[in-house]
């Protein structure tokens, strides 16, 4: 098989991996390409070294290797990467690890000079020095005066830019290195962004070559580029090993180009997996796989390096109960992961009722659920939780932060946010089906007290905030990159973005008075009112033209006269085969139990993202549409799975592990969740300004509706003040001025020492102290002390002689503010 | 429930961040990620070499820049108004004879008269770069608030916040997309009271509380992966020096100064204040003084005012030059835009956006100047236009703070602290 390399370019390509040493029960080396067929003045090719042991172990030895050309003067050869010198036919002698091979090539028209393609290789010569990024000339304003666009994502308004702009001076053909172009990149002349390369670089002499020859643009018949490739597509890393990457542009005229040295490299998590520029990824010490982007004119595709635990695995007694084991266990023996033990009965009801409720269990719950003996227990549990009014407010708290459920202390939007709370939290209790749900927000009409999901749109003002929100919060996808160019980590583009955003033009938005009522004045209020113009588009900021709807992934949308694009759009969204709808809510959901999706951030599912586990997202998924989109059912498949259950305590075998869920990973409880907790553990009825008295008030924190009710606590612990349709903005992060105020502050202290609190009662009680102490240990932390820890606690108290309710104050303090109390684990 | 994975994320610029954090710290700004970056930095960690400051007066209404610094004496009396200019230390340049303390150390401050601002009533646009309008929707953070995140655990200031404001909340101190960990730390507020130390209740005895503490803490830290439990440890513990030392109180009390000095600034505390808060440490101070949206009375009321702010900023740039600060510190004074160049039938001026003056001091800016010209009548810029976001460029730059760092929003996207970022060359050094 032959590779025929032309300007860089490799035609009839066909991948084959030929084996140098043939002995089977030997150590052989493999090479790639296995023929070199290069043609043109341009043209190199990156080789590919890997030794394949006895096993079937795959090692790449590219770095390692000694390459030597059988003539001399013919071929450049460094690190692999060849680039002929002079024409002529011979081989390539590789030898790594003790081993050699042999690889035939042939050079061709190695002083032809090939016309120099703007897009193809011009552009990408200014995205790899960084002079189009974000930072430089990339920007939206450009860079003293010189816009290029973003990544080169627009070749002809670059093109009319570098010759048409500022009378012509960045480009002179007449004299190439009279250009401003040249000049600046080399550091003729001053340049703010310094010398970029030198006036004898390849780089240098490929832009003068294309300014000399006319520094032609875009033609019609231009081949495109139809897919990038990366050889190999995905490989098991030894710890510390190293990979060399080969990537591929294929054109649409069936030419095939080596573009290693000019793609871009970035991994998703550099900890399991980093890249550097060369396209050389090395493994990192945590065990898991890292999507390693390539992306090349516009172009992106995915290495996927799997990274096992270096660790021997040990035993375990792991059994898999639904699909979501399966699937999880199945990762696990890929990565050799082993997973811990099964929790504490102790633990695990703390856990749970924390994650389905945000509520403490109470001693008494506990013990019960210690106690019994039922086989069931666990799915009893989740059941009893499941159908809790807490679990309702909980929820409906969730998905009222990232819908926005927010008032911004405008006194008109009380009526809506209460009813779209009172509206999300009836959904969430009665188990209405997700697409039913999305449904009802999305396509709402209506006003905002009486169709309370229309307050959605109250905080989305503009059709592209609309596409953003509804993006990230149904498709679990971030678009908003793609608003003014195309994605720089995805396939999307500003007209995806806009057709998008079509569904959206019909939606008509009108402030009407509010009406009188209760005897109350209402002056100057209003509320909004939603409704479907029947016409109206949506201008896609691209081409200044209307855009047409049409969904993400392709596909045209048809209107029925006089309906609302918006129900096309749903009618889209909850298609049992929507790769995105589904999925974006299952890993939402599987975040709220583990602290982290399987594609994390969790709303930020790309192709350069992929699911850490893609078969346990596939399972989610689908048991959502078995189940018609039963979001409780979805909760109860994960909470009762034997994943759910196992310790937060390490193993050897998954110490450094954090996206293969091997272990529970323990998180920090929320700022209400940890505002209740405090007030429950210390016997404190919550008060909260501006919450009616009456019985039906709310009397918890994840029971606010909205998010502007006043509260220090609730601030300081990172309360999201629903800006954003991120869960993100919540806080995810410790901070001083938390520890602060739980160590130091009045609030937290009045609520220890408060008169018929929780410490006074106890102090007056006349039971013995330890049992009075085990039972605060119990509200706590959901278990009963260590004999060591009582002890501490009984001399505390005996020291304190008169003065028990200062003791007992001391204690509450102690517990409150030690890990334990406020982590999940 | 809280993620507490700390790993840095990649954003479509491809630059590489830590994850949007949106820590609630309101005013000590030390979050987890920066502790952890301090730690990783270890003992070798240089003493963050004299961390500058700025302190960033406002005011507010918007203030009449041609009675101020940038009088049109030779314009028609109908433009020019009642004050007369005087000459200043340094030849050519004249301001209001109002400012006679600044006219004598004009070596010592300069100012730009080339600003364009927006026709909007708020600090949006001086504090953020960006206008008011703008951030409804994108929620750009304060320049006090992307010190806070830049310097938080940087300095050794830790026991101080990097973001004091002594003039509240506004939309302009306000840290949008940062999170309210980056809100500025304000005097009277819970974080303040936090810092007293609670032996005030009797019989409470916070070392007992410690012990145990300690004594029943004993939860693995290696369940967490990310570090943030153990991150916390640190955090207790110099929660518990902070209380104790009370660097923040102190800063606060002005009694700690002379008579003489106190007096100087009799009415014009706040400057005090924020010199003793920059001197503590802070990163960045914002006050304000005055009302200055002079649709009536406009010359009544700028010949109350404009001595006062006079006596309080000559007395700041001086004492921070007396205390070698000047370079350390960088000071500006502005507000939202100019008023009218023509006066209205109630002797007022009215809001005017095309052209605005700045005042600037310190931050190792060039000194002694006047930066760009207004028209004949004080209408436009003349020459050397600038927008606002240079003005804070310039600022950011002083502060060691690249304004072309990004963050990322809500919706992951990385944003530059300014889009328009270019400096104003005749103040950089």
């Amino acid at each position: 098989m032959k590779f025929l390399l032309s300007g860089c370019s490799l035609f009839a390509l066909t991948i084959l991996l030929v084996p140098s040493a043939l002995a089977a029960d030997a150590s052989r080396l493999e090479i790639y390409p296995s023929t070199l067929n290069l043609s043109g003045s341009d043209a190199c090719a990156q080789i590919l070294v890997t030794r394949i042991s006895p096993d079937g172990r795959r090692e790449d030895f590219t770095g390692d290797a000694r390459f030597e050309a059988s003539r001399a003067g013919w071929l450049r050869l460094t690190g692999g990467r060849v680039t002929p010198l002079a024409d002529g036919t011979g081989t390539i002698r590789i030898t790594a690890g003790g081993l050699n091979s042999e690889i035939p090539v042939h050079v061709s028209g190695s002083s032809t000079l090939h016309p120099v393609s703007f897009t193809h290789q011009v552009i990408p010569v200014l995205t790899r020095f960084g002079c189009n990024s974000g930072g430089c000339h990339g920007k939206q304003s450009g860079q003293n005066g010189f816009r290029l666009s973003l990544l080169g994502f627009d070749p002809e308004l670059d093109h009319a830019t570098l010759t048409k702009e500022v009378r012509g001076r960045r480009i002179e053909v007449a004299a190439p290195e009279r250009s401003l172009l040249l000049l600046k990149a080399s550091g003729g002349v001053a340049h703010g962004g310094g010398k970029k390369f030198d006036s004898n670089s390849d780089e240098y002499r490929l832009i003068r070559r294309w300014i000399a020859a006319g520094a032609i643009g875009m033609k019609d018949n231009d081949p495109t580029l139809k897919r990038l490739e990366v050889v190999p597509p995905m490989r098991r890393f030894t710890p510390e090993a190293r990979q060399q990457m080969v990537a591929l542009a294929h054109y649409s005229d069936g030419r095939t180009d080596d573009v290693t040295r000019m793609a871009q490299y970035e991994s998703n998590d550099p900890e399991v997996a980093a890249v550097d520029a060369a396209g050389v990824t090395k493994a990192g010490k945590r065990p898991g796989e890292a999507a390693i982007m390539v992306r090349f004119s516009g172009k992106v595709e995915v290495f996927r390096a799997q990274v096992p635990v270096s660790q021997g695995t040990t035993g375990t007694d792991f059994v898999a109960h639904n699909p979501i084991d399966k699937a999880v266990v199945a990762r696990w023996r890929e990565l050799g992961v082993t997973p811990s033990p099964r929790a504490a009965d102790s633990i695990f009801i703390r856990r749970m009722a924390l994650d389905l409720t945000g509520t403490l269990p109470t001693p008494e719950r506990v013990h019960a659920f210690e106690t019994s003996k039922s086989p069931d227990k666990d799915a009893q549990l989740a059941d009893e939780l499941l159908s809790s009014p807490e679990y309702a407010y909980y929820f409906a708290g969730k998905w009222a932060d990232i819908l926005r459920v927010k008032r911004g202390n405008q006194a008109d939007r009380a009526f809506g946010t209460f009813a779209f709370h009172q509206w999300l939290r009836d959904a969430v209790a009665s188990d209405m089906p997700y697409d039913r749900m999305a449904r009802r927000i999305i396509a709402a009409v209506g006003d905002e007290e009486r169709s309370p999901t229309t307050v959605w749109y109250k905080d989305l003002t503009t059709t592209d905030q609309m596409v953003d929100n509804l993006s990230q919060v149904f498709l679990g996808t971030r678009l908003q990159c793609a608003q003014c160019h195309h994605h720089p980590y995805e396939r999307w583009t500003q007209d995806d973005y806009w057709n998008l955003a079509a569904y959206f033009g019909q939606l008509g938005r009108k402030n009407i008075p509010m009406v009188a009522r209760g005897g109350q004045q209402q002056q100057n209020l209003q509320r909004s009112v939603y409704y479907n113009k029947g016409t109206g588009a949506v201008l896609n900021k691209r081409t200044g033209k209307p855009a047409v709807p049409a969904p993400l992934d392709g596909g045209t949308t048809t209107l029925l006269p006089g309906e609302d694009p918006r129900n096309a759009l749903v009618d889209w969204m909850v298609r049992k085969d929507n790769p995105f709808f589904a999925r974006a809510v299952a890993n939402r959901y599987w975040a709220q139990f583990f602290g982290r999706g399987i594609v994390d951030p969790i709303d930020d599912m790309r192709v350069t993202n992929p699911p850490s586990n893609p078969a346990l997202l596939d399972a989610l998924a689908s048991e959502l549409v078995k189940t018609n989109f039963s979001l409780r059912q979805l909760s109860r498949a994960i909470v009762t799975s034997s994943v759910y259950r196992l310790s937060s305590d390490p193993v050897p075998g998954n110490a450094t592990d954090r996206q293969s869920f091997a272990r529970y990973y323990p998180k920090r409880m929320t700022a209400e969740v940890l505002h209740d907790a405090v007030h429950q553990v210390t016997g404190t009825p919550p008060t909260f300004a501006g919450v009616p008295t009456d019985r039906h008030a709310p009397t918890r924190a994840i029971m606010l509706p909205d998010e502007s009710f006043a509260s220090y606590f609730l601030d300081v612990f990172g309360r999201p003040q629903r800006l954003s349709p991120c869960e993100c903005e919540r806080v995810s992060e410790a901070n001083l001025a938390q520890v602060l105020h739980l160590v130091n502050s009045e609030e937290i202290q009045s609520k220890i020492g408060r008169a018929g609190g929780r410490a006074d009662l106890l102090a007056k009680d006349p039971r013995p102290d330890a049992e009075k102490i085990t039972e605060l240990f119990l509200w706590a932390l959901g278990r009963v002390p260590e004999e060591s820890k009582l002890k501490l606690a009984l001399d505390h108290v005996e020291k304190s002689g008169k003065n028990k309710k200062q003791a007992y104050e001391n204690i509450l303090w102690a517990l409150i503010n030690i890990r334990e109390f406020s982590w999940v684990r | 429930m809280l993620t507490v994975w700390g790993s840095s994320r990649r954003f479509c610029d491809g630059v590489n961040r830590r994850d949007f954090i949106r820590v609630g710290a309101l005013g000590t700004g030390l979050t987890l990620a920066d502790l952890m970056r301090q730690r990783a930095l270890g003992a070798k960690r240089a003493p963050a070499s004299k961390a500058k400051a700025a302190i960033l007066i406002y005011l507010p209404g918007g203030p009449s820049h041609m009675d101020m610094y940038d009088l049109k004496p030779d314009a028609p009396k109908e433009f020019r108004g009642e004050f007369n200019p005087i000459a200043t230390s340094v030849p050519g340049i004249q301001i209001s004879e109002h400012f006679a303390l600044q006219a004598k150390m004009f070596d010592k401050l300069a100012v730009v008269r080339s600003l364009v601002s927006v026709d909007e009533h708020s600090d949006s646009l001086v504090m953020t770069g960006y206008s008011e309008q703008t951030n409804r929707i994108q929620q750009h953070p304060s320049f006090g608030s992307v010190m806070s995140k830049i310097r938080s655990g940087q300095t050794d200031g830790d026991s101080v916040p990097p973001f004091v404001s002594l003039r509240g909340m506004s939309k302009g101190t306000e840290p949008g997309f940062l999170g309210v960990a980056h809100r500025p730390f304000s005097p009277g507020g819970p974080g303040l009271a936090n810092l007293k130390p609670a032996t005030a209740n009797t019989g409470l005895n916070l070392d007992s509380r410690r012990d145990l503490l300690t004594g029943f803490d004993d939860l693995r830290r290696d369940i967490d992966a990310s570090g943030t439990l153990s991150g916390i440890d640190t955090f207790t513990s110099r929660a518990f020096d902070m209380v104790t030392s009370g660097v923040v109180r102190n800063a606060l009390s002005l009694e700690k100064e002379a008579a003489a000095v106190r007096e100087r600034y009799k009415g014009v505390e706040s400057f005090l204040t924020a010199r003793r808060l920059v001197e503590a440490g802070v990163s960045c101070v914002t006050l304000s003084i005055g009302g200055w949206d002079t649709h009536s009375n406009n010359f009544q009321t700028l010949k109350k005012q404009l001595p006062q702010v006079d006596r309080g900023i000559a007395n700041l740039i001086s004492d921070l030059h007396e205390r070698g600060l000047s370079d350390d510190v960088a000071v500006v004074m502005w507000g939202e835009f100019g008023r009218t160049p023509k006066i209205n039938s109630n002797a007022g001026r009215d809001h005017w956006s095309p052209v605005m003056s700045a005042l600037v001091a310190g931050g190792g800016m060039r000194m002694g100047q006047a930066v760009g010209s207004s028209t004949a009548r004080g209408e436009r810029p003349k020459d050397r236009p600038y927008k606002v976001s240079n003005l804070l460029a310039t600022l950011y730059n002083a502060m060691g703070v690249d304004p072309a760092t990004t963050f990322a929003n809500g919706n992951g996207r990385p944003v530059y602290i300014l889009d328009d970022r270019d400096q104003i060359p005749e103040l950089v050094g």
